[in-house]
């Protein structure tokens, strides 16, 4: 789920930066710290849209470093369980098939896979019904429900299923 | 123990409608009879545990009884009128109906009605009963007897509705100093049994004579029988003349032991069918077994084996040919195939059980069904207890047409196995077994057996107590948990499936799909890999095998190792023993990639052809020019790749010695790379650092012990009390030079203590040792490798000045974030070495002007020196940046990820979180392509024809990596071809339009809207996304 939300942050910034562009530079090194990040409790940090508020800068003693705390605006995405989502297929093995929604990886076990789908090896693994008509396979877009999350310090990992009325494929690269 | 019962009956009817004296008559066989029980030892105890439960099933009958009573004798409502209430409370009912007894009939019944109460106990009891009418104190003792239960027995009826005073009474009730005592006597061994019947039979002849008590013979214990009598002097008496008791010995059993000598080890599991059980002899010892029949009487029990038959060899035998006697080898288990059997002419009957009416394949005597062995043997032959069957097992047994409640049959075993504890507050269960089945809930509270559990459904009352057995753990799919017990102990993952008591569980770590009970597993957050390590080899070690080829070891499993060998052309995994390892390779090796760079570990590397083609990640292990790569997005192999090392290049890696622009030429205006430092005068490296071949900062940053090049004292050993410096460390051993003399020593890593000031850090002389390396400095002398001519009274005070507090700062607090190698004495070398801003711009350079040549200039930490920050060397980086040469300086830069540059002038070293440094390294936009040409149509270049500049546009780049240029800043000029070499880019500004020429932006146009270090913010012309980009992938547009 993305959330907008406002978070804070102690900027350290070098005095080479001190000058008219000051709050450029902060603004542009905050990007690149905070963009792209994950954190357990708000999730991945996907882009900021705007600064709140820079506080006051401390000069630190010794360094000459200047530490601001920055409040900013940022979307961020965080996976829930029991969230239907909407991902794209990166990897398919026996023992199921990694997809990505954004940031997150997302692993659909072949437990969690309907039972009429087969894994066919070769060179483009793929899970297959034994009609053929729905195929899961490398870059194929399915929608999938998370039902377990595991959050560490930098990634948030997914447990999804399509065992669910309306998961399953939504876009397959083959017909499309 | 329903004849017991029957008795009992009896003798309650007995009270009713008999009189005192018949019944004690009565009592008296019934005795006897008794005694014949304990005669036969081991049944009599079994028995007399029932007694304790018959007591609880008698209640009905004491209350009739106490109807009558009342019809009877009336008037004893008020003792009654609180038992209504209590009346579900077993053992309350018990006390008070025993007392109401004793109150009513005296104290014969009650003896009766309690005996079961304690073995030890009932003997004391019926002891003190029997030879009460023969005896002439009679009377008195009978007034004694009642005054003595009068007294045990009164306290209990203040506190009978007090579930405590259970214990206190059964304390109560253990043999006193009063009771009679039990002597041990020795007999002839076997003639246990036999010797009691024999002291049985004599009391029964001789009556009263005899004043033992009992005489109790345990099966269990061979040479003796215990004999239970108040005097030693009576035990004598009656052991008289007995053939089998020889020896006069006799021995006092201590009170507190007393009890032991009648208490049974509850270990009679019971044998039920389907239990799984393990054989403990012949040659299927230790497998598992399932039973299929119980033979209670016989003690055998039938049981499925998987078959261990040597076919061949039963041919032999059948057909009556020689059998090798004893055979060396046990045959592999395996399933039974008739057919096979029938080609070997082995003949197979078919047969139908009458019992069962199933049919059999009998050979040779052996009974076969399905494949299965069904085997009977006696119950002494199996274990029952602690059986733990494995997975592997379990699924062997699965036969093909196996239903579902083969597991559910397993789960019997498993929870008899269970570990006490086992269930905790909060622990999510559901109900396996009888009516509550499939009922969840939490466990609220833990007692003995049983476990109270809030039930998930509604409408339920708060708590249920149901006992353990029926209880199983449940998790749901998604719950993250860790294995605790069982072979995939310390495992973590998530709950994919859940298969009734089996659960299957993601691992964090493969992966791979791990199948687990329920019962093993805990809910946890905590992501671990499981087990390891084995013996000294670790998971991700690079080992040497015993046919010399190499691997790392990508998984450990129980007993074995997967490792992936090293064989760049193809991914080959092999199952490895821990004897099959012979050592761990430890030496840290160098290798050049494909672009002669020298790639160490930790560096990161992108594998550019091979069957991982385009992975990418740090190096991990060197070994004979194999490179084992790990890239966290590799799933396979634990994420590691092995690829040749000159099918690799170094990401962030100076390509200067191959060629940036595609083609030979290089793009620093002609300047040739610094030839390799030649590698003849290697007697350096013999003090110095391993030696590195490539311009490297040397020191070791990424993969090398800190403990390199510190000055160290050793502590023990021959070598004790000598100074030297560390140079290399391999595993446990350190190679110390030794100050006090020329020598190199192997110490052990424990014998030196490395708290000895830390003098000139080491690193520093070796950087301008590598300048000395040259033949250049004929004066250094092998002793005093270090007394490099740099480092002459001349250049050392500046050198001292110009080294401490930053470069401190600069190296050791980021050395583990940086990216391992610092390209910017790789990159520049040769155009630091001719910059000519740079020789008059600071004091100490000069020092170093005169003796050093390119290359030591590279090794020159000025570049460092200008990201560190200080006024004075920022003045000369500053200096630098907009300079004419600028452009070309970053073509050593433009892989420098650029908080590699960055973060090492961050003294202080908060402010970069670890997360930034990673992604700098890993960010797509810079680092992800830098192959191709440089140069691009449409930008702004400086062309250097024959001695003067003029701007250019780039119109098109030829397949020869020249370009046609358009002469003039907007290329309205002439038109000329030009050489990669003869040109530059122009570096943009701020508010320039430009081209991006690298990463995955190649080709976009955009605006330059800011500079940032070495990193340029632009705001990207299509998408109006902004973008940091290094400004060396930044061209400007006309």
């Amino acid at each position: 789920m993305f959330f907008h939300i406002v978070l804070e942050r102690n900027m350290q910034l070098h005095p080479r930066h001190f000058g008219r562009n000051l709050r450029e530079n902060l603004v542009s090194k905050l990007m690149k710290d905070v963009e792209g990040t994950c954190s357990g409790r708000h999730g991945f940090v996907v882009a900021i849209t705007g600064i709140e508020n820079i506080g006051k800068g401390l000069i630190r003693d010794g360094t000459g470093f200047v530490t601001f705390p920055v409040k900013y605006q940022c979307v961020v995405f965080r996976p829930f369980k029991g969230e239907i989502l909407e991902a794209a297929v990166t990897m398919v093995n026996k023992m199921g098939f990694f997809a990505e929604a954004g940031p997150v990886q997302i692993f659909v076990s072949n437990h969690l896979i309907p039972d009429d789908m087969e894994f066919q090896s070769g060179d483009m693994p793929n899970y297959t019904t034994s009609d053929g008509s729905v195929k899961i396979q490398k870059d194929s877009e399915v929608r999938l429900k998370i039902i377990g999350t595991r959050v560490d310090a930098t990634e948030i990992f997914c447990i999804g299923t399509i065992k669910d009325d309306f998961l399953g494929v939504i876009n397959d690269p083959t017909t499309a | 123990m329903a004849r017991r019962r029957d008795e009992e009956d009896d003798d309650v009817d007995d009270e009713e409608y008999e009189d005192e004296e018949e019944q004690l008559m009565d009592d008296e066989d019934y005795d006897e009879d008794e005694d014949v029980g304990r005669g036969r030892g081991g049944s009599s105890t079994k028995r007399r545990r029932s007694d304790f439960i018959d007591d609880v099933a008698e209640e009905d009958d004491e209350e009739d009884e106490d109807d009558d009573d009342e019809d009877f004798g009336g008037g004893k409502r008020h003792n009654k009128a609180p038992r209504v209430g209590s009346q579900f409370f077993d053992l309350e009912a018990q006390v008070d109906s025993d007392e109401e007894e004793e109150e009513d009939e005296g104290e014969d019944d009650f003896i009766v009605e309690s005996g079961g109460d304690l073995p030890e106990e009932d003997v004391g009891r019926r002891m003190h009963r029997r030879p009460l009418p023969l005896r002439e104190d009679e009377q008195e003792d009978v007034e004694a007897l009642e005054r003595s239960i009068q007294a045990r027995y009164a306290r209990s009826s203040h506190t009978e509705y007090d579930e405590e005073t259970t214990d206190v009474e059964q304390q109560a009730l253990l043999p006193s100093v009063r009771d009679p005592k039990l002597w041990m006597v020795k007999c002839a061994i076997g003639r246990e049994r036999e010797t009691a019947v024999c002291l049985m039979q004599k009391y029964i002849d001789k009556g009263s004579e005899l004043q033992i008590r009992s005489v109790i013979a345990l099966d269990h214990l061979k040479n003796y029988i215990y004999i239970e009598a108040d005097k030693e002097a009576h035990v004598r008496e009656a052991v008289k003349g007995l053939r089998n008791i020889f020896g006069t010995k006799i021995m006092l059993v201590p009170i507190r032991e007393m009890t032991d000598v009648l208490s049974v080890e509850s270990k009679a599991i019971d044998l039920s069918r389907d239990t799984w059980v393990r054989m403990k002899i012949g040659t299927y010892k230790g497998d598992l077994a399932q039973v299929v029949d119980v033979d209670n009487v016989r003690q055998r029990v039938t049981v499925k084996l998987i078959p261990r038959i040597d076919l061949q060899a039963l041919a032999n035998k059948l057909e009556g040919r020689e059998v090798a006697k004893k055979k060396a080898f046990v045959p592999p288990p395996r399933f039974m195939n008739v057919d096979e059997a029938r080609e070997l002419h082995i003949r197979v009957e078919r047969r139908r059980d009458p019992m069962t009416g199933d049919y059999f394949e009998n050979i040779g005597g052996m009974l076969f069904k399905d494949g299965f062995l069904y085997k009977t043997v006696s119950m002494k032959s199996i274990s029952a207890q602690n059986i733990k069957p494995t997975f592997d097992e379990l699924e062997k047994f699965r036969t093909p047409s196996g239903n579902g409640e083969g597991e559910m049959v397993g789960l019997s075993t498993l929870f008899a196995n269970r570990k006490k504890g086992h269930f905790m507050k909060g622990d999510a269960v559901i109900v396996v077994k009888g009516d509550l089945k499939n009922l969840k809930g939490w466990v609220e509270k833990v007692e003995e057996e049983n476990v109270h559990i809030r039930p998930e459904m509604k409408g339920l009352p708060k708590t249920l107590a149901v006992n353990e057995k029926e209880l199983c753990k449940y998790f749901e799919p998604g719950n993250h948990v860790k294995v605790v017990s069982g072979t995939k102990e310390g495992a973590t993952g998530m709950v994919v499936k859940v298969e009734q008591h089996v659960l299957i569980i993601l691992s964090d770590t493969t992966k791979e799909h791990i199948r687990v009970f329920a019962d093993d597993v805990v809910e946890s957050s905590e992501v671990t890999t499981g087990v390891t390590k084995i013996g000294e080899y670790e998971l991700h070690d690079l080992v040497l095998l015993d046919n010399n080829s190499f691997g790392v070891i990508i998984r450990v499993e129980s007993e074995a190792f997967q490792v992936l060998k090293g064989v760049p052309e193809r991914l080959e995994v092999s199952l490895v023993k821990l004897r099959e390892i012979k050592c761990k390779i430890e030496k840290k090796f160098n290798v050049q990639d494909r672009y002669r760079n020298t790639v160490s570990v930790k560096d990161v590397v992108r594998i550019l052809e091979g069957p991982c083609k385009g992975k990418q990640g740090p190096v991990e292990h060197i070994y004979k020019g194999v490179l084992f790569v790990y890239d966290r997005h590799h799933l396979e192999h634990a994420g590691f790749i092995c690829a040749k090392a000159d099918s690799c290049c170094i990401v962030g890696g100076s390509r200067s010695n191959g060629d940036r622009n595609g083609d030979s030429f290089s793009r620093f205006g002609g300047f040739k790379t610094p030839p390799r430092v030649p590698p003849s005068p290697r007697r350096f490296s013999r003090g110095g650092p391993p030696y590195d071949s490539g311009g490297r900062n040397r020191g070791g940053r990424g993969g090398h012990d800190a403990l390199i090049g510190t000055t160290v004292k050793i502590r023990q050993g021959p070598f004790k009390g000598y100074r030297g410096r560390v140079v290399d460390i391999k595993g446990q051993s350190v190679r110390v030079e030794l100050e006090s003399q020329m020598k190199v020593v192997t110490v052990d890593r424990n014998f030196i203590s490395d708290n000895v000031v830390i003098s000139t850090p080491y690193r520093d002389t070796s950087r301008y040792g590598m300048g000395s390396e040259t033949p250049m400095h004929p004066s250094r002398t092998p002793l005093h490798p270090y007394m490099t001519p740099m480092r002459d009274p001349g250049a050392t005070p500046i050198h001292d000045g110009m080294r401490t507090p930053m470069r401190d700062r600069a190296w050791n607090p980021y050395a583990p974030m940086s990216p391992p190698r610092d390209n910017w004495e790789e990159g520049n070398p040769a155009s630091w070495g001719t910059s000519p801003q740079y020789h008059p711009g600071s004091p100490p350079s000069r020092a170093y002007e005169a003796p050093t040549p390119g290359s030591g200039w590279a090794s020159t930490p000025g570049g460092n020196y200008s990201e560190a920050g200080t006024p004075r060397d920022s003045s000369l980086a500053y200096a630098n940046a907009p300079s004419p040469y600028t452009p070309s300086t970053p073509s050593g830069q433009p892989m420098t990820p650029s908080s590699g540059s960055y973060i090492p002038g961050t003294p202080g070293g908060q402010p970069m979180t670890p997360g930034t440094g990673g992604l700098d390294l890993m960010s797509p936009v810079i680092g992800a392509d830098n192959e191709g040409p440089w140069f691009m149509p449409d930008i702004l270049v400086n062309v250097r024809k024959s001695g003067d500049e003029t701007l250019g546009v780039i119109q098109e780049v030829l397949p020869d990596g020249s370009c046609k240029v358009a002469l003039g800043s907007n290329g309205s000029g002439d038109t000329v071809i030009v050489l990669p070499s003869e040109m530059e880019i122009v570096a943009p500004r701020k508010s320039d339009k430009i081209k991006i020429m690298g990463g995955s932006l190649r080709g976009v146009t955009g605006k330059l809207i800011g500079v940032d270090g070495t990193d340029g913010i632009v705001r990207i012309d299509d998408s109006l996304d902004v973008k940091i980009l290094d400004l060396v992938i930044l061209a400007k547009l006309p």
